[in-house]
This record gives structure tokens, C-alpha cells and sequence, in this order.
């Protein structure tokens, strides 16, 4: 089925064409092995390397880094082609990109405060995924209260530093070669952070894997002991590192494009439609139970809320009252209603709902009952829904904190 | 078509930035302003003890600010703005619970406007864009929301039409001076443009849930209206009608919705029990953060709903009922948490948490309420699913 908008400009259009048939000439085969439902979850070799070609590809196809500057190595800053390949690459079900920590959070993060030489000896193999990045910020022991980390960096006396100390949470360590690191530069609590960006092909480093409740990894601890790491590793001043995090956390938490992200809520509604049109309860089509069916309409309206509020937020006469309250809620709420499609669509798998990925019959590989228990990972990851709601509470309705 | 591949989002039909501009701003600015002097919480409460419950000096004066020909052709005295500027100005409206039929004379203007001949509407148009003559539209009968459950008839008679049946539930019907309204006409139905005097006419008033919304049944035993008070034939006109009513509704829901959150905030922000201000407890202030997050998405679907009126026609019906429910969600949590976090104080006439809950009580029961709308809505996306289901539905 073809989208076509009629308000979009000819050379959009066109280049919407192009990369709709190359995805369709040049997506990889399906593999023989599970691919990772996201990100989070890249595991083995097998399944890194796929993905890494397939971003490697786009990249020199030039469908990636339309918010990068072409002097680093970007397709130069085009919000409506970034908007154009992400609905494309969602439309065709494509695999992600799998150096999404570089592209989404490392990579803005660098351009907003690395130097020169930082931005161009980092920025293009980022976005070629020849360089995979990964994130540590989170420890044992500071989670939703990270500033409180210690993982510290003590200078080496030649303008470098050792690094030593414990992340936790952190994905892709395993296969990364840089990280976005947040250490102890100093012994106050904000203004004694700083950002640095390590080398993780270093001495020093252990990776050793977590296993998620789904019986994936993808997830790692990496633990610091003297590790070395250059002057230039610094990101920024030091001392400046919880605001160069915040920034970094902005992007997590933040609104891609315009229309794309309503666009990603509606397909995962629409494939729960699909699957309510296709699975059977007691002998009948889901989806013809009404009570199935009503809270189908209720993810439906919520999804085509979202895309709509991601039109209005950009628009100031029409967030004049609240303006922090859209961008500030977009992660908790589409996080949240990802939750709840995705256990809708457990349930409308009736008797067969206890089949796990592995089994031969299970409906969709297996794919609902393991997308529900990961989406814990994305209303706990990049700051709970609790402290979400904390933020929105205070910043947008103006409570007092609860301290 | 594969449901995986799915339809288009609403958004995708909408254009950037909405179709707003400076004006929409200067327009709803103004209108906040007047109503905040002109329409406080204290104006509200002496209205909803008055008998009628409605302020003619207050009607001229936003009749003056243009707001009964807001969305009427300039031809015939209106400003001739879009349904995007009718919404802001409704949901200013609905946030301060402006007593008055601001919604019900522009949906029987609306009516008129595309019912009537160019004669018909020359005739009564420049009176309702002026304010002069307050218009109500009965969108419903009164016992369904079934637009075609319409028993009320008109019999042909030699210079006009005997008019029989009733009405429940007509919006400011005994303030209006004109009722539009579906008759049974020649086998279908008809909309007819009714003045609301004279013999055969009986208009008792309800006693409304909302006082800020008053209702009356008007009963009509062969009240003799003159041929021309028929206006085109009715059932594709009654359903171009919808749209319009529940968009606009749902701007006024959402209005209200927003302001009924900021009271509770307000409210969270000063009462102090326990050495701090009870918005700092969570309990108080995450389910805050959740009507907030309610209130924004039926303001983004309500706005969506008007934008759809005005850009793409053909998705409005399914954005307005998308509106409503979201907008009676939105109005009703706020309203419950408004009374509850008041705490003993909310629970008495004294705080304005009620007068915003019978708004939202009767407003989710006016033109199909959301379980209503809910259900056609996923009629509609079996349909979008590739599904056809055994029994109708």
C-alpha cells in the first residue's frame, strides 16, 4: 500500500521513492538466528555483525546522519529526509539501526560540545556503525539518582586519567568501542561530574554480561579498575558533566520528528490489530469481542494523540499554557502505551499465550509475550515513569518536590 | 489493504503547524481575558442560581467581540474564520464554564448556514451573526443518539407545516429564539428552522445536572410554521452536523478540563498538612501528572478535530469522536481528582470542583458518550483491520 501525501514537495516525494525501493532492493535476508527486538537486546556476534552491515549500508547509501553537519560526515541537517527514512525504514519493518547509543545520544551530545577534533575524528564512523558506542552513566548504586555516582577518574599526572569504578546497565559494552561516560572528577555532588569519552578497547575494563528477565542480553556491567584514558577524552569542561548529561538525557527523553514518532506508536496499534484480526479466543476472531476490540480503540486514540501533539508542540500559540508539558511526557507516554498494547496483544493470544520464542507454534515467534516483559526496559531505562512523573509534576504543574 | 501496514495517521492528513497563525493567538488571548473579568467562578454561581441562568448584557457583549458570527460568512456579518478559531474561542469558553448557548446558536447557525437556501440564510443569518437572535440545535431527539431516531413530524399544510412530536434535552431552548431541528418529512427527514413563540409551542425547561448548560423539552402540537422555515432535506445534512457538534463540544470539554486541573494544582500548591504543601506528597501529584498528560491528549485531539474540519473534511468525523472520548476522560479525571484532592473541602458546594463536574457529567451524556462513540469507532477499525465480522456491527 502506498502513503502518498499530497502535500509532500516534488524532490521529497521522489527521494521517499528512492529509499522505499533501495530498503526493498537492499534490506539483508532474514537471518537463520533470532534477531534482538531492539537495541537493548543485542546479544551474540551473529546478531551484531547483521546489524552492523545493515546500518554500515544505509550509511553509505546516504540514508543516515540527516542531522549531522556533512563536514562531520553527515548527509547534512534535512529534519524532513531524516523524517522520510525513518517512516520508510518503520513501513518496511526493516531492522533498526543498531548504533542507535552513537546516533541518538553519544553522537548529538558531541556535536553540541565536543571540539573540532573530537567531532571529526568521532562523527562519521558513529554514523557508518564503525565505531559502536555505548552509555555509562547508571551504577549499582545510582540510578534514578545518578548524580550521586562514584565511579571516579583520578588524574594520571600526564594530563590523562584513571578511571575506576562500577556501571551497570550499560548496553553494548560488550561490542563497543567508545563510551559516554559520566564520572567523579571532584567531591561535589553535581559540579564535582564530568563527561568523558573512553575508549573501551582499553586495559582496565571488565564487560561481564547481564542477563534480562526474558533470558536476553544485550545488557552489561563494566567494571572500571585504573583504567587509563587520554586528555583528550574530555568532553566539555570538567566540572560541566551533569549538564553535558542533562543534554544527553534530553535527547533520550526527547522528540524525534514530527510526524514519525505518532508514526511508530500507530504501526505497533496497527499490528495489534492485525494480530486481533488473525488470533482466535473461543473459537472467534479476537477482535470480534467487544471488550477486546475497546481497549484496541482506546491504544488507537492514544497513538493518534501522540502524533498529533508531536504537530501542535511545535506550534507555541497552541502549548502556550503548558509549554514544557509535551516534550517533557513523551517518553512516559509512549513508553507506557507500548506497555499496554503489547500486553493486549498477549491476551488476545488466548490458550496459546504460554508459548515462549523457540517453540515451533508459538503465534509470531513468540514475539508479544517477549516485547511485553521488554518493555520494562524502556519504562525503567532513561528515567523511570516514576521520576517522570516527579519531573512533570514539578516542572510543568509547579508541586512542590517531594523532599 | 494489510492492517500492518496500516492507515494513515490522523497527523499524517494535517498540515504543519496546524493551520494557526497570529490571528488564532490575538483571538483566544482576547477571549481569555474577557472571560476571566466577565465570567469569574462567583459570575458562574449567581447565574446557576438565577431561574434562566443566563446574562443577555453578557451576550451582547460577546456578541459585540464577534463570537456569535465568528465562523459565518463575512457576507452575511460573520468574520468567516475557520473551525480552528471557533475551537479556541470554545475552549476558552468551556474553562471558565460560560453560561450561555455561545455552542448551541453556532451549531444552529452552523446548520443553517449549510441547510438553508441562499434565501433562507440571508434571511436569518445576519440577525444570529450579530447576536440578535440566539439560535440551538437539536442534534438529537432526546432518548438516543442515533441521529435518525427521529420521530418528531412535520405534516404539509397550506401555507406551511404543522409541526408534532418532541424534543428532549434542547440546549437553552428557553432562551433561544429559533430551534433548529429534524423533522419526519416525506418518508425521511428534513431540517427545519423553528421560531420558538407562538401557539402549539410548549417549552418547559429540565432541571439540568449542569446550570451552566440549561436544557428544556419542547413539545410542539401542530405549532404552524411557515414554508419556508423547512430547509434542505435532513439526513445528509443532520451527519455533516455531527462532526462540528462533538469537535466543538470536545474544545469546551477540553477547556474545562484544563482548567478544573489547574484549580487542583493551585489548591496542591497552598494547602499545607504535615509541615509541607500536600503537593508534594506523590499521591497527590502523580495522579495530577496523569490528568495532565489526559488533559493534553484531548486538547491535541480536539484541535485535531477543528484542523480536520477545516483541512481535511473527510477525517473529521472519526477526529471528532476521537475527541470526545478523550475529552470526556480527560474532563471527568480531572473533575474526580478535583473533588477527592480537595479533600473535606471538595466534597462541599463552596469549592468550584462541582460546578466543573455537572459540566462534565452532562457534557459526556450530550451527543453520544464516549462508551457510545467508542463503539463506532471500533466498528470502524475492524473495517481498517481487513475484518469482516459474521453479526453487524
Amino acid at each position: 500500500m502506498t502513503n502518498p501525501d499530497p502535500r509532500e514537495l516534488p524532490e521529497l516525494a521522489e527521494f521517499r521513492r528512492d529509499t522505499r525501493a533501495w530498503i526493498a532492493e537492499h534490506r539483508p535476508a532474514a537471518p537463520s538466528f533470532v534477531l534482538p527486538q531492539s537495541f537493548l537486546e543485542v546479544e551474540t556476534r551473529e546478531q551484531f555483525d547483521y546489524l552492523r552491515a545493515w546500518q554500515g549500508a544505509l550509511y553509505r547509501a546516504g540514508l543516515v546522519g540527516f542531522d549531522v553537519p556533512r563536514e562531520y560526515g553527515g548527509q547534512g541537517v534535512s529534519p524532513e529526509r531524516a523524517a522520510v527514512v525513518s517512516q520508510e525504514l518503520t513501513r518496511a519493518r526493516a531492522p533498526f539501526l543498531v548504533n542507535l547509543l552513537g546516533l541518538r545520544w553519544a553522537g548529538p551530545t558531541i556535536l553540541a560540545y565536543g571540539t573540532e577534533e573530537q567531532k571529526r575524528r568521532l562523527i562519521p564512523p558513529l554514523l557508518a556503525a564503525d565505531e559502536i558506542w555505548c552509555q555509562g552513566f547508571s551504577e549499582p548504586g545510582s540510578g534514578s539518582d545518578l548524580a550521586s555516582l562514584t565511579t571516579r577518574a583520578e588524574p594520571d599526572g600526564a594530563g590523562g586519567w584513571r578511571v575506576t569504578g562500577h556501571k551497570v546497565w550499560t548496553t553494548m559494552a560488550h561490542v563497543a568501542d567508545w563510551m559516554i561516560l559520566l564520572a567523579r572528577t571532584g567531591p561535589a555532588k553535581y559540579d564535582g561530574l564530568s563527561y568523558f569519552l573512553f575508549p573501551m578497547k582499553t586495559d582496565g575494563v571488565r564487560v561481564e554480561p547481564l542477563v534480562k528477565m526474558t533470558g536476553e542480553g544485550g545488557f552489561n556491567q563494566v567494571i572500571f579498575d585504573g583504567a587509563p584514558m587520554p586528555r583528550e577524552s574530555l568532553l566539555g569542561q570538567e566540572g560541566q558533566g551533569w549538564r553535558v548529561a542533562m543534554t544527553t538525557l534530553a535527547f533520550e527523553r526527547g522528540v524525534e520528528g514530527g510526524r514519525e514518532r505518532g508514526a511508530e506508536d500507530l504501526a505497533l496499534v496497527w499490528r495489534v490489530a492485525d494480530l486481533a484480526a488473525r488470533a482466535r479466543r473461543d473459537g472467534a476472531p479476537a477482535i470480534d469481542d467487544p471488550v477486546l476490540a475497546d481497549q484496541l480503540v482506546s491504544l488507537w486514540i492514544e497513538a493518534e494523540a501522540i502524533g498529533v501533539s508531536a504537530l501542535r508542540m511545535r506550534v507555541p500559540g497552541l502549548v502556550a499554557d503548558r509549554p514544557l508539558a509535551l516534550p517533557l511526557m513523551h517518553k512516559l507516554v509512549f513508553t507506557e502505551l507500548a506497555q499496554r498494547a503489547t500486553r493486549l496483544a498477549c491476551q488476545l493470544l488466548g490458550t496459546e499465550a504460554v508459548l515462549w520464542m523457540g517453540d515451533q507454534r508459538a503465534p509470531d515467534d513468540g514475539d508479544w509475550p517477549r516485547a511485553f516483559l521488554n518493555s520494562y526496559g524502556f519504562t525503567i531505562g532513561g528515567g523511570t515513569s516514576e521520576v517522570q512523573r516527579n519531573i512533570l509534576g514539578e516542572r510543568v504543574l509547579g508541586l512542590p518536590k517531594s523532599k | 489493504m494489510s492492517a500492518t501496514t496500516g492507515s494513515m495517521s490522523l497527523a499524517s492528513h494535517l498540515p504543519d503547524g496546524l493551520g494557526h497563525t497570529g490571528d488564532h493567538d490575538l483571538l483566544r488571548g482576547t477571549a481569555r481575558r474577557f472571560l476571566s473579568e466577565r465570567c469569574p467562578a462567583r459570575e458562574v454561581r449567581r447565574l446557576a442560581g438565577d431561574p434562566i441562568g443566563f446574562d443577555r448584557a453578557l451576550w451582547r457583549e460577546l456578541a459585540e467581540l464577534g463570537w456569535t458570527g465568528l465562523h459565518l460568512p463575512e457576507r452575511v456579518g460573520g468574520a468567516g474564520l475557520d473551525h480552528l478559531s471557533m475551537a479556541l474561542v470554545l475552549e476558552e469558553s468551556g474553562r471558565a464554564l460560560y453560561p450561555g448557548p455561545l455552542l448551541a446558536s453556532a451549531l444552529g447557525a452552523l446548520a443553517i448556514a449549510r441547510a438553508a437556501s441562499g434565501g433562507q440564510a440571508g434571511r436569518l443569518l445576519p440577525d444570529l451573526a450579530a447576536g440578535r437572535v440566539i439560535a440551538t440545535l437539536a442534534l438529537v431527539e432526546g432518548s438516543s443518539w442515533e441521529l435518525d431516531a427521529v420521530e418528531a413530524a412535520a405534516r404539509p399544510v397550506e401555507d406551511g407545516y404543522e409541526l408534532h412530536g418532541e424534543k428532549a434535552h434542547v440546549p437553552w431552548a428557553q432562551v433561544a429564539d429559533l430551534l433548529v431541528a429534524p423533522f419526519r418529512w416525506e418518508g425521511g427527514l428534513s431540517m427545519f428552522a423553528v421560531p420558538l413563540a407562538g401557539p402549539g409551542i410548549e417549552i418547559e425547561p429540565e432541571v439540568s445536572l449542569d446550570s451552566t448548560r440549561r436544557l428544556a423539552r419542547v413539545r410542539f402540537t401542530g405549532a404552524h410554521v411557515a414554508a419556508d422555515a423547512r430547509l434542505l432535506a435532513g439526513g445528509a445534512v443532520l451527519g455533516d452536523l455531527l462532526a462540528p457538534a462533538l469537535a466543538y463540544l470536545a474544545a469546551e470539554m477540553a477547556g474545562a478540563a484544563g482548567a478544573a486541573l489547574d484549580l487542583t494544582c493551585a489548591y496542591a500548591r497552598e494547602r499545607v498538612q504535615f509541615d509541607r504543601p500536600i503537593g508534594a506528597f506523590q499521591a497527590v501529584k502523580h495522579p495530577l501528572v496523569d490528568v495532565l498528560i489526559a488533559v493534553e491528549r484531548a486538547r491535541s485531539l480536539a484541535l485535531a478535530a477543528a484542523v480536520a474540519l477545516d483541512h481535511a473534511p473527510d477525517q473529521a468525523l472519526r477526529a471528532a469522536r476521537m475527541a470526545k472520548v478523550a475529552a470526556e476522560g480527560a474532563l471527568l479525571f480531572a473533575c474526580d481528582r478535583a473533588v477527592q484532592l480537595h479533600g473535606g473541602f471538595g466534597f462541599t458546594w463552596d469549592c468550584d470542583a462541582h460546578l466543573y463536574y455537572k459540566r462534565a457529567l452532562a457534557s459526556a451524556a450530550t451527543w453520544g458518550d464516549a462508551l457510545h462513540h467508542r463503539r463506532v469507532l471500533a466498528a470502524d477499525l475492524r473495517r481498517l483491520a481487513g475484518y469482516a465480522p459474521r453479526s453487524g456491527s
